[in-house]
C-alpha cells in the first residue's frame, strides 16, 4: 500500500500541546507525514482529533510545539495563509457556503492560487478573463472527478449529504493542497457510498500528488487504506504504526474497549 | 467644586436611568443572543404611556401621593405586556434564523413602535410636558448644591429595581432558568424548562424596567418629544452601550457600564464641551471593543470549529 | 490534474474582444445617462425630472451598501455616515474651490466644461475621503461580528454628524477669499447645513447658466457602480466576499482572507456612498440632520429587500423605495409603518430578502415567466 511513499517529508508537527482552560486539549502530539502519505488519526469521541486539525490549520495556535509545512514554519500564521502554503481541510460539522452553488463553492476555493487582483476583475483585463476561464474550468473537472458535476448549478445546501460531503473535498483540492486533511469524510454514509469514498481518496492521493490525513470513526476504513495511524485518547497519543500493530496494541483495545480486567474499580476511574 | 457636584448627581441619576435600560438589552441578549434594537423604543413607550395614563387618571394638573406607584406599575405592566406580544409575534418565528435576520427584524419592530406612536390616535406628533407626579423640591443642600427630589427618587427607584432584579436572578426558580437557559437552551429544555416562557418572561421583565425608566425620565426632564424622535434613540444607543461596556449578557456590568456612561457623558459636558457630548460615549464604546470586545467585565466566547 | 497557474497560460483571449466586451457596459452606461437627461427629464417636466435624479442616488446607496451587507454579510448602519464625509468633502471642494479658482461660488462654465468636471472630480475626491473612512470602520470589523459591527457604524455615523453639526458657518465670498481653502476647512455650516453649494445636481433643464445636468452626473456614477458590482460579483474578489458571508471559518480555511475581504468590501461600498453624498450635497442645501440614522436604516431597508446579494434586486428596491413614497403621498404617516410591517414579514417569511443573492433573471419565477432555459440549467 504504502507504494507512493517517498521520503520527503511535507507536513511535520512537533510536541503540539493545547489547553482550554485547565483542560488539556492535546499534549504532546507529533506526526510526519511524507509526500503521497495516506495516514489516519483515530481515537475515542473527545480525544482531540478535531482540535488537532484545527491546530495544523491554524483555528487554534498551539501552546507549545511546532508545525511546518515542508520547510515553512506555520506557527503564528491564519487558516488563510496556512491554506496559500498548501493546507487543505474538510469539516466534520459541514461547512459549505450554502447559499452559492455548487460551482461557486470550488471557484472560491481556487482564488486562493488567483493572480489577478480587484483592479484586474473590474477592468476585466485579458489576463482576468484568462484566469476566469481556468478557474471555472478547474473547478468542473474537480467536481467530474468526485463526481457531482451533474449538480454544478444547483445550492451547495440542497445537495444530498453524501454529495456535501464530496463537495467539501472537491473544495479543499480546488486550493491545490499539498497536505489534505479529511474529517470523517464518510460520516452518515451507507456502505455503497463508502466504499466508492475509500476508492476516491485513494485515487485522489494519486491524482493529485497530496499526503492525506484522515479522520475516521470507521475503523475498517482507516485499517484498510491507511499506511499510517495514531490513535489519540485523551489528547495524548497512546500508539502509532501500521495497521496490523494497531489493532493488537492493548492499550488501544483498552481506549476503545475499556480496561478488560479492572471492571471493578469501572466505577472509580471508568469516568471518561 | 459647585459644579463637580453638581454634575456628580445629574451624572448619578442619568447612569441610574442608563443601567435601567441596560438591563433590558442584557436579560434578552442572555437568553436570545441578540440586541434587541426595538429596547429603545420600548422606553420611549414608556414615558409616553406614563403621560397618557396621567392624563386618563386626571392626574395632569394635580396628582395624589398614591399616583407615583400606580402610574409605574401601570407602565410596567403594559411595557411587559407589549413586549412579550412583539416577542411572540416577531422573534419567535426567527427563533433558528441567523442571527442577522433577528437585528433586522428589530429594526422593523423599532420602527414600527416609532412610527406609530406619531400617529394622531396614538401620542401624536407635538411634544408635551410630563405633569409632575410628585412634588419637587430641594430635599438638602450639600456643599451649596440643591439636590433635588426627583434626583434622589431616580436613583432610589433604579437602584431598589436593580436589587430586586439582582434577588430575581440569582436567588429565585425563575432566575435559575433564565441563567440556563442563557448557558445552554438545548440543555435547558431537556431539563425541564420551558424555554419559550422563560424568553418571554426575560423579555417582559427587561420590557418594565425599561418603562420605569421611560417614567423616571419623562419625571426628570419633563419633555416627552415625539416618538419618532431621534432623541429616544439616541438614549437607547447609550443604554445600549451601557450593556456592551458593562459586558453584554452580565446583569451587573449592566449597572455599572450604565453608570460609568452617565458619569463620562455629565462630566464630558461639564469639563470638556457639552455639545459633543454624544461623541464621548462612542468614542469610548469603539475603544472598549477594540480592545476588549467582550466588555470589560464579559467573558470571551470562542466559536466551536 | 493541471493546477490553475498552468489552465491560465494555456488560455488565449482575443485582446481586442475582450477591451471592446469590458468597456461595453460603461458605453451603455454612459449613453442610457444621456438619454435619461436629454430625452427623458424634458418630456417628464421638472418634478418628475427630481424623482429621476433621486432613484439614481438612491440606487447608488443601495447597490453600494449591498456590497457590505449583501456580498460580506457585514451588518454595516453606517451608510449615512459614508454619505455625510463624501457629500461634505465634495460640497468645500466645490463651494471654497470654485471661490478660489472663479472668484464666485456660482456654478461656473456650461455643460462637461470646467465647472462640471471640476464637481465631478470634487464627488470622487469626497468619494476617496468616505472610502478612507470605510478604511477606519473596516477595521474593527476585524474584530466584531453582526449585532455590534452595526453598533459601531451606527456610532461612527452620529460621531459624523455630532462634529459636522459643531463646525462654523459658511463663509461669504469675500471672507473665504481672503481666509483661503485651508482657513475656511471649518466653515461648512454647523446644523443649519452647508448653504450655497453650487447646485450643479438640479433636475431643472440642462445646458442653460442656472442648472446643469444633474441626472446626466447621477446616472454615470450609477452605471459605474452597478458595473463595479456585478464584476465584483463574479470574480474570485467578490466569490471571497460571498463566502465570508456564508461561512466564515470556511472562507479562511480556504485561503480566503477574512479581514482583508472585509474591509475591501467596505472600502468599496463607502466610496460609492461618498459619491452619492457629493451629488447629494448639490442638490440643495447639505444638511447634517438629513444624513443620521434614519438615513441608514433607509438604505438597510432597500437591501434588505431586494435581496442580500442580488445586485438587480437592490437596484428595484431602490427605485420601488423611491417612487412609493410618491405614490402614497396621501397615507404618508402610514408609510414608515408599511415599511417597518414589511421588513419583519420578509425576514419571517423570505429571510434572504425578495432575491435572495440571485438576480432577478436568475430567479424561478422569472424563467417561468420568460421562458428561456439557459445554459446554466441544462443537465
Amino acid at each position: 500500500m504504502s507504494t507512493a511513499v517517498t521520503s520527503e517529508p511535507v507536513l511535520t508537527a512537533q510536541h503540539l500541546s493545547l489547553a482550554f482552560g485547565g483542560l488539556k486539549a492535546v499534549a504532546d502530539f507529533s506526526l510526519t507525514l511524507r509526500a503521497g502519505a495516506l495516514a489516519g488519526l483515530i481515537g475515542p469521541n473527545g480525544a482531540g482529533k478535531t482540535t488537532i486539525f484545527n491546530l495544523l490549520t491554524g483555528v487554534y495556535q498551539p501552546d507549545q510545539g511546532e508545525i511546518f509545512l515542508g520547510k515553512q514554519r506555520l506557527n503564528g500564521l491564519k487558516p488563510s495563509a496556512r491554506a496559500k502554503a498548501g493546507m487543505a481541510r474538510t469539516f466534520q460539522n459541514i461547512r459549505l457556503f450554502g447559499e452559492l452553488s455548487v460551482l461557486d463553492n470550488v471557484r472560491t476555493a481556487c482564488g486562493v492560487r488567483a493572480k489577478s487582483g480587484l483592479v484586474g476583475a473590474l477592468l476585466r483585463t485579458p489576463g482576468w478573463r484568462a484566469e476566469e476561464r481556468a478557474i471555472t474550468e478547474r473547478s468542473m473537472d474537480l467536481l467530474q472527478t468526485l463526481g457531482i458535476a451533474g449538480r454544478a448549478h444547483e445550492q451547495a445546501k440542497s445537495l444530498p449529504y453524501g454529495d456535501q460531503r464530496r463537495l467539501e473535498i472537491a473544495r479543499a483540492l480546488a486550493t491545490e493542497p499539498k497536505v489534505l486533511l479529511l474529517d470523517e469524510p464518510v460520516a452518515g454514509m451507507n456502505t455503497q457510498e463508502k466504499h466508492a469514498m475509500r476508492s476516491m481518496i485513494q485515487q485522489i492521493r494519486v491524482d493529485f500528488e497530496v499526503a492525506v490525513l484522515l479522520i475516521e470513526h470507521d475503523m475498517g476504513l482507516v485499517m484498510e487504506i491507511c499506511d499510517h495511524i495514531t490513535v489519540l485518547d485523551h489528547g495524548t497519543t497512546i500508539a502509532a504504526g501500521v495497521a496490523a500493530d494497531i489493532q493488537n496494541d492493548p492499550a488501544v483495545i483498552e481506549a476503545y474497549l475499556g480496561a478488560p480486567d479492572d471492571a471493578a474499580s469501572e466505577g472509580a476511574d471508568g469516568v471518561a | 467644586m459647585t459644579i463637580f457636584l453638581q454634575t456628580f448627581v445629574n451624572a448619578l441619576a442619568l447612569g441610574s436611568l442608563y443601567g435601567l435600560i441596560a438591563l433590558g438589552y442584557t436579560l434578552v441578549y442572555g437568553v436570545l443572543r441578540f440586541i434587541n434594537f426595538a429596547h429603545s423604543d420600548i422606553f420611549m413607550i414608556g414615558a409616553w404611556i406614563s403621560f397618557t395614563f396621567t392624563g386618563w387618571l386626571g392626574w395632569s394638573t394635580g396628582a395624589p401621593a398614591y399616583a407615583l406607584p400606580v402610574i409605574l406599575v401601570l407602565a410596567m405592566g403594559f411595557c411587559a405586556l407589549l413586549a412579550v406580544a412583539i416577542e411572540q409575534i416577531a422573534y419567535k418565528p426567527l427563533r433558528k434564523a441567523p442571527r442577522l435576520n433577528v437585528l433586522i427584524t428589530a429594526i422593523g419592530v423599532s420602527l414600527f413602535l416609532q412610527n406609530t406612536g406619531v400617529l394622531k390616535q396614538v401620542f401624536g406628533t407635538q411634544p408635551q410636558r410630563m405633569p409632575s407626579l410628585v412634588n419637587d423640591h430641594v430635599m438638602f443642600t450639600l456643599a451649596g448644591v440643591g439636590v433635588q427630589f426627583v434626583d434622589v427618587l431616580v436613583v432610589l427607584l433604579a437602584g431598589a429595581l436593580m436589587l430586586l432584579l439582582q434577588w430575581m436572578v440569582f436567588r429565585t426558580r425563575l432566575g435559575r432558568a433564565m441563567r440556563a437557559v442563557s448557558f445552554d437552551e438545548r440543555t435547558a429544555s431537556l431539563m425541564g424548562i420551558n424555554v419559550n416562557q422563560v424568553i418571554s418572561i426575560t423579555f417582559g421583565i427587561g420590557s418594565a424596567l425599561a418603562a420605569a425608566a421611560g417614567l423616571l425620565y419623562a419625571l426628570k426632564y419633563g419633555s416627552l418629544k415625539q416618538s419618532a424622535d431621534a432623541t429616544w434613540v439616541l438614549l437607547g444607543l447609550k443604554a445600549f452601550v451601557a450593556a456592551v461596556i458593562g459586558g453584554i449578557g452580565n446583569v451587573r456590568g449592566a449597572v455599572a457600564g450604565g453608570v460609568l456612561i452617565g458619569f463620562l457623558e455629565m462630566y464630558g459636558a461639564a469639563y470638556l464641551s457639552p455639545h459633543l457630548k454624544d461623541v464621548y460615549v462612542f468614542v469610548v464604546l469603539i475603544g472598549v471593543l477594540l480592545v476588549k470586545p467582550s466588555g470589560l467585565f464579559g467573558k470571551a466566547v470562542v466559536e466551536k470549529v | 490534474m493541471k493546477t490553475l497557474a498552468e489552465r491560465t497560460a494555456a488560455q488565449r483571449p482575443n485582446v481586442a474582444l475582450t477591451a471592446l466586451l469590458s468597456l461595453a457596459p460603461l458605453a451603455v452606461g454612459v449613453i442610457a445617462a444621456f438619454l435619461l437627461q436629454a430625452v427623458l427629464a424634458p418630456a417628464v417636466g421638472p418634478f418628475y425630472a427630481k424623482l429621476v435624479l433621486d432613484v439614481g442616488i438612491a440606487i447608488l446607496l443601495s447597490v453600494s451598501l449591498n456590497i457590505v451587507n449583501g456580498f460580506a454579510g457585514q451588518f454595516s448602519l453606517g451608510h449615512g455616515g459614508f454619505m455625510l464625509v463624501g457629500g461634505y468633502t465634495a460640497a468645500y471642494l466645490t463651494y471654497y474651490g470654485s471661490i478660489a479658482l472663479w472668484g464666485t461660488a456660482e456654478i461656473h462654465g456650461g455643460f462637461m466644461e470646467g465647472g462640471d468636471i471640476f464637481f465631478m472630480v470634487a464627488c470622487v475626491v469626497g468619494g476617496i475621503v468616505a472610502a478612507l473612512a470605510g478604511l477606519l470602520v473596516g477595521l474593527p470589523s476585524l474584530r466584531l461580528r453582526g449585532d455590534y459591527l452595526a453598533i459601531v457604524t451606527l456610532g461612527f455615523g452620529e460621531i459624523m454628524r455630532v462634529v459636522i453639526q459643531r463646525t462654523g458657518d459658511v463663509l461669504p465670498v469675500a471672507e473665504a477669499k481672503q481666509k483661503g481653502m485651508l482657513g475656511s476647512l471649518t466653515n461648512v455650516g454647523g446644523s443649519l447645513g452647508f448653504t450655497d453649494v453650487p447646485q450643479y445636481v438640479s433636475p431643472t433643464p440642462w445646458l442653460e447658466k442656472t442648472g446643469h445636468a444633474g441626472i446626466f452626473f447621477t446616472y454615470i456614477f450609477v452605471a459605474i457602480c452597478v458595473v463595479v458590482a456585478f464584476r465584483l460579483k463574479a470574480s474570485s474578489n467578490g466569490r471571497a466576499l460571498l463566502a465570508v458571508r456564508e461561512n466564515e471559518v470556511a472562507a479562511e480555511a480556504m485561503g480566503v482572507v477574512t479581514a482583508r475581504a472585509k474591509v475591501t468590501a467596505f472600502v468599496m461600498a463607502a466610496f460609492f456612498a461618498g459619491i452619492a453624498g457629493g451629488l447629494f450635497g448639490h442638490q440643495s442645501t447639505l444638511s447634517p440632520s438629513e444624513l443620521g440614522f434614519q438615513k441608514s436604516i433607509d438604505i438597510v431597508i432597500m437591501v434588505v429587500l431586494g435581496g442580500m446579494g442580488s445586485i438587480s434586486g437592490a437596484v428595484l428596491a431602490a427605485i420601488v423605495l423611491t417612487l412609493l413614497p410618491e405614490a402614497l403621498r396621501n397615507f404618508s404617516q402610514y408609510r414608515m409603518i408599511i415599511y417597518a410591517l414589511s421588513l419583519i414579514a420578509i425576514m419571517i417569511a423570505r429571510p434572504q430578502g425578495l432575491f435572495g443573492t440571485k438576480e432577478i433573471w436568475e430567479t424561478t419565477w422569472w424563467r417561468r415567466l420568460f421562458g428561456r432555459r439557459t445554459k446554466a440549467e441544462a443537465p
